[in-house]
């Protein structure tokens, strides 16, 4: 009851005018965002960042600005996965193995306005889990000390090797660059100066920003130099331009599974909406078994990575907001966003800040409900969006994100730094390191290096603080079986492979 | 093989880094962990992970380098540094102008319409930045006309 007094209290501030508007504005951009091949979620919420920073929005609508465009860069990936047969973004790569074959049969307008549609539902299925159990997991998470945030912090980076599997060292040393990146700067216990080898511009640590404008959006427009030789025409959405009554009801449960599925993945701290699309599209593909077209254009293919992905973008919203502890790579920089207004995530924001809270919840629902009707209809407009040639495009994003960069400091020193962890970015990328994990740690460091400390404070360098409680211990546990996975996979495919050789 | 040298080139870095922690010290703390323990236990972490690479770096393909490729890589990177170290001594509009304009040019874009685009791009984002979303932007040289 009490949820709902709060939830209700959310919808008055996330229909105040500046806000709704603020989240139509968010919703299109985030769409076109995500469309863009290339551009994602990160460099969506990072280039507008510094902007509702600069316009002096309050907190609220600042946090209703980029949960709008991260919801929307997960309804606008879609669209060029299922017309260009590129993914807008990561999270949309599953979509393309069925929509793409879709838009081929004439099918483009029902595999867009039915992936529309199993988006809305997932956000929507995500976003009454994060009322009912984000008020619950905040009041369960007071309890938590320092030490039992540390392990958590341990626990988030384990789910990153877990989960995206076929790469766990590369995974982990990208999350232990992120942490050493968050070392740089004063230490902020006892005023030491780490690894800023004497200059000013480091003194003050690397500002967040400028990590993730260099590692995301430079080290994006360099692979996309190596792609504008590539100039694939889009697919003309033509057919009938709405799904029907059996279609919807035919992918109806892969929908939902999907939704709840996407959702507690995008829970776990750590693993965002691309694992939890990949996990859904092949549980979804296996229970179809020799019944389903999945590959050569089956509805479900597009439904269920859509509903996870969207499930998961508000799933992750839980972590973030209960614990301080990004659920995905955008978490992350939205955690950036609070902290640049001064308001830490965690517990108890709830309490302290429910304007904040609440009224980002709630326009999650309004959010939705703009973008479902933005995009059946503006469908042809978002599909033209992708004829944008990338020499206007390229140049306008790099533009505006030195913009951003140069916001936060005003100073050449940020901007050469940012250009030089594009270039490192751009390296990492290209041997496969990903770098969500990387920002994470990134966010993570700070948080980590200080709970650990402060948790070693108390028992005066007593490292047995940090398994002495029941929540350490089950954490602990949690986090030695997220090791252990990939390692059971790799056991089983060689199992698996010495059957087929014998 | 680049996940090799990568590797190599990393734990060489943990272990000047190393060098570099090992001389945080605090002239005097409460605190029993201290400013070195942590980046030390990172930087094992991450030298750990880096030997694990150069023995078993995965099945990463080994593309040949695309020389004209890696030529305008270079060329975007270089354009990336000037216009980072220019974007004070001349200003936002110029200095985005000719950004947008190389820029252009390096993904295929022909002159006319690329430098359009570029001295657009200056002006109106400066108009839009400076006067609506009131971010201060350098005016460089273009400083003379405010006089």
């Amino acid at each position: 009851m009490e949820t709902l007094n709060f939830l209700a209290q959310g919808f008055d501030v996330a229909l105040r005018p500046i806000n709704l508007l603020v989240a139509l504005f968010g919703a299109f951009v985030g769409t076109v965002v995500g469309l863009l091949p290339g551009l994602g979620p990160i460099n969506g919420v990072a280039i507008l960042l510094p902007l509702a920073f600069a316009l002096g929005l309050p907190p609220e609508t600042a946090l209703i600005l980029l949960a709008a465009v991260y919801l929307g860069c997960e309804y606008g990936g879609r669209i060029s996965a299922i017309l260009l047969n590129v993914p807008g973004d990561a999270a949309a790569i599953m979509t393309t193995l069925d929509g793409y074959p879709l838009a081929r049969q004439g099918k483009a307008g029902i595999a867009l306005s039915l992936s529309a549609m199993s988006s809305f539902i997932g956000s929507t299925i995500a976003t009454i889990g994060v009322v009912l159990f984000a008020p619950i997991l905040a009041n369960w998470a007071v309890a938590f000390g320092p030490a039992e945030y540390f392990v958590l912090m341990v626990f988030a980076i384990a789910c990153l090797g877990g989960m995206v599997g076929d790469k766990p060292v590369k995974t982990l040393l990208s999350a232990l660059i992120g942490l050493g990146l968050a070392t740089v700067g004063v230490d902020a216990t006892t005023g030491v100066y780490r690894f800023t080898f004497d200059s000013v511009g480091l003194s003050d640590g690397i500002q967040f920003v400028i990590v993730v404008i260099g590692l995301f959006s430079v080290s994006e427009m360099l692979l996309m130099l190596e792609h504008t030789a590539t100039g694939q025409q889009a697919v003309k959405a033509s057919g009938r331009m709405l799904f029907n009554l059996k279609e919807f009801s035919f992918t109806w449960w892969s929908t939902v599974r999907s939704s709840l599925a996407g959702f507690v993945i995008g829970v776990l701290p750590g693993a965002g909406a691309t694992i939890a699309s990949a996990i859904t599209y092949m549980s979804e593909k296996r229970m179809a078994g020799t019944g389903g077209r999945f590959g050569e254009g089956d509805l479900r293919g597009v439904a269920a990575p859509e509903a996870a992905n969207n499930a998961s973008a508000c799933g992750s919203l839980i972590p973030m907001l209960t614990l301080g502890v990004p659920g995905s790579g955008t978490t992350a920089v939205m955690i950036g966003a609070l902290t640049l207004y001064n308001i830490t995530p965690g517990p108890l924001l709830f309490e302290q800040q429910p304007d904040v809270v609440w009224g980002l919840i709630a326009s999650l629902f309004i959010g939705n409900v703009i973008l479902l009707v933005m995009n059946i209809p503006l469908v042809g407009l978002f599909a033209r969006m992708l004829t944008v040639p990338t020499w206007v495009l390229v140049p306008a994003i790099t533009v505006v994100s030195v913009v951003g960069v140069y916001a936060v400091h005003s100073t050449t020193f940020d901007l050469v730094l940012m250009a030089a962890l594009g270039v490192f970015g751009y390296l990492l990328r290209k041997m496969d390191f990903p770098m969500s994990s990387l920002i994470l740690g990134f966010v993570l460091g700070e948080l980590m290096e200080s709970n650990l400390r402060r948790a070693l404070s108390i028992t005066n360098g007593d490292l047995g603080i940090l398994w002495s409680s029941p929540i350490t211990i089950g954490l602990w546990v949690l986090t030695a079986v997220m090791l252990a996975l990939p390692g059971i996979r790799w056991m089983r495919a060689r199992a698996k492979a010495k059957l087929a050789h014998a | 093989m680049y996940v090799r040298i990568f590797a190599a080139v990393w734990l060489l870095v943990c272990a000047l880094l190393a060098v570099v922690a090992w001389g945080f010290q605090a002239p005097f703390s409460y605190d029993p962990v201290g400013p070195r323990a942590y980046p030390l236990l990172l930087l094992l972490l991450m030298a750990a992970a880096a030997v694990w690479l150069l023995v078993k770096p995965g099945e990463a393909e080994d593309l040949p380098i695309s020389w004209s490729l890696a030529r305008k890589v270079a060329l975007f990177i270089g354009g990336l540094f000037a216009y980072a170290l220019l974007f004070e001594p001349l200003g936002f509009v110029l200095s985005t102008a000719l950004a947008g304009f190389g820029l252009g040019l390096l993904f295929n874009g022909r002159p006319l319409p690329s430098l359009l685009s570029g001295v657009l791009m200056g002006t109106l984002l400066y108009g839009l930045f400076d006067y609506l979303l009131d971010v201060p932007l350098p005016m460089g040289l273009l400083a003379i006309l405010e006089n």
